[in-house]
């Protein structure tokens, strides 16, 4: 089989990350940490 | 060639070296994250905390670029890059939550000091080994002794933080110590959330430079929007301007925590984040040391206040002492390995590449060389950092110059240790 077939295309690069189920952790938690940053002001 | 199959066991030699290599990157890492915080005490120079994030970031941002490219040239990171593609988004990811984080911890120095502050986000390692455990099968196997020593680190830890806090109450003056401190643990929130992408990237095969090359992309445009947003574009113009003889002292500080991140990111990659995080938290150490010595931080507070302040970063850094001796064997080694082929198998990442980033070797030797472009870069870089020397003046804080000397020599040797330590082993791979 050829590396580059197997490998993440560009196309589906993004949505291969928003299905990964770990990214959206992160992501809540920035989106919380903004919100905070808000109210520190 | 199988795109996924990882699952080929590690010498013990080979584990046990690159262990040893993990545990001394951890500490290096400290001493230059918690030599980068001190620069932060010109906030009291009047400068507004989101300006002179801006500046770091800045200066972060430089040394990003320039770092990688001195150690193994650009072209490198673009081609670990290709092997790897989505993790750009995932490095971009890691450094907004970074920017976030670092301008959280403005807030909680103004509100509550540095000596107090730091050792409460520095709690984002309990998180840290949390996700290590719970997403990337780190601990599993490890048998009691080592979950007592992570077990028992995280509580000590924990011990500490919570005494570091009763002391800010009586540091701080009403009403905003509540607030620093609570802006002091969402940053460590952010940051031991952080670690996922850090982690991700690594179990996958990403060099730790590559990593922060894309991760100062979601730093530096995080922080400009923020400051932009809360500061607004002219003023904050003026402000940098009006702010230019500090200008080397804070990019500076983003220097000196780029050399402590890569640290991090090395330790990260090599006794994964449950161990490596706690050990670069020993910053809280370095930062107890550039506060009480160099900045005269809790000059004439009482002798409760210095004990609780004390007796507190001890407690903490004994825990991360205990953690960190708790190294992973050879079945934990190979439960890593099932959740680098689960990445893997996700983003279709080719095993060989995944298996050589685990064992430290390059997976294509001899590929990387500097070009004039890299050359230019560095140039260019030191160039903008001998100009910004030019313009600047030491600060009217109260510095002891001598112990300043003292630590900082003390920081280089690591760096030199560590250094070598990282290319003759790995090739800073």
């Amino acid at each position: 089989m050829n590396d580059k077939n197997v490998r993440t295309r560009p196309g589906s690069l993004f949505s291969t990350v928003i299905r990964d189920l770990h990214f959206w952790i992160p992501l809540l938690v920035l989106l919380a940490g903004l919100l905070f940053l808000r109210e520190l002001r | 060639m199988d795109p996924v199959a990882v699952h080929t066991p590690m010498a013990a030699s080979r584990l046990r070296t690159l262990q040893a290599l993990g545990v001394f990157c951890g500490f290096a890492a400290g001493a230059w994250l918690g030599g980068a915080e001190a620069p932060i005490k010109l906030v009291s120079a009047g400068i507004s905390p989101l300006t002179v994030s801006l500046i770091m970031v800045a200066g972060v941002f430089l040394a990003r670029w320039s770092i990688p490219a001195l150690i193994h040239g650009t072209s490198y990171v673009s081609k670990d890059v290709c092997q790897a593609p989505h993790l750009i988004i995932w490095a971009v990811l890691a450094g907004c939550m970074w920017a976030v984080a670092n301008t959280m911890t403005i807030y909680a120095i103004r509100d509550v000091g540095l000596s107090i502050a730091f050792p409460l986000w520095n709690t984002n390692s309990l998180l840290g080994i949390f996700w290590g455990f719970v997403l990337f099968n780190e601990l599993r196997q490890a048998g009691w002794s080592r979950w007592l020593g992570v077990l028992g680190g995280a509580l000590g830890m924990l011990g500490g933080a919570t005494l570091l806090a009763f002391a800010s109450s009586s540091q701080a003056p009403a009403g905003k110590a509540a607030l620093g401190v609570v802006a002091a643990l969402g940053a460590g929130i952010l940051w031991g959330t952080m670690y996922i992408p850090y982690r991700k990237a690594y179990l996958t095969g990403m060099n730790p430079l590559s990593f922060i090359t894309f991760f100062t992309f979601g730093e530096l445009f995080t922080m400009t929007i923020l400051a932009v947003s809360y500061v607004g574009a002219v003023p904050l113009w003026h402000e940098i301007v009006g702010a230019r003889t500090v200008l080397f002292w804070l990019m500076l500080g983003g220097l000196v925590w780029v050399i402590g991140d890569l640290f991090q990111q090395y330790a990260a990659k090599y006794v994964g984040i449950s161990r490596g995080v706690p050990l670069s938290n020993t910053n809280q150490i370095w930062g107890l040391l550039w506060g009480i010595l160099v900045f005269h931080e809790l000059q004439g507070g009482s002798q409760r206040v210095y004990a609780q302040v004390i007796g507190g970063s001890i407690l903490m850094a004994l825990g991360a002492v205990a953690i960190a001796l708790s190294s992973a064997t050879g079945r934990e080694h190979s439960r890593w390995q099932d959740a680098a082929e689960r990445e893997g198998k996700r983003y279709g990442i080719e095993g060989a590449y995944v298996q050589a980033s685990m064992e430290g070797r390059e997976f294509e030797a001899g590929s990387s060389g500097r070009s004039l472009i890299d050359w230019l870069l560095v140039g260019g870089v030191t160039a903008i950092f001998v100009a910004m020397a030019a313009m600047a003046r030491l600060p009217r804080v109260d510095i002891d110059l001598r112990w300043a000397a003292a630590v900082s020599a003390a920081m280089l040797l690591l760096l030199a240790g560590c250094g070598i330590a990282l290319w003759r082993t790995t090739h800073f791979s």
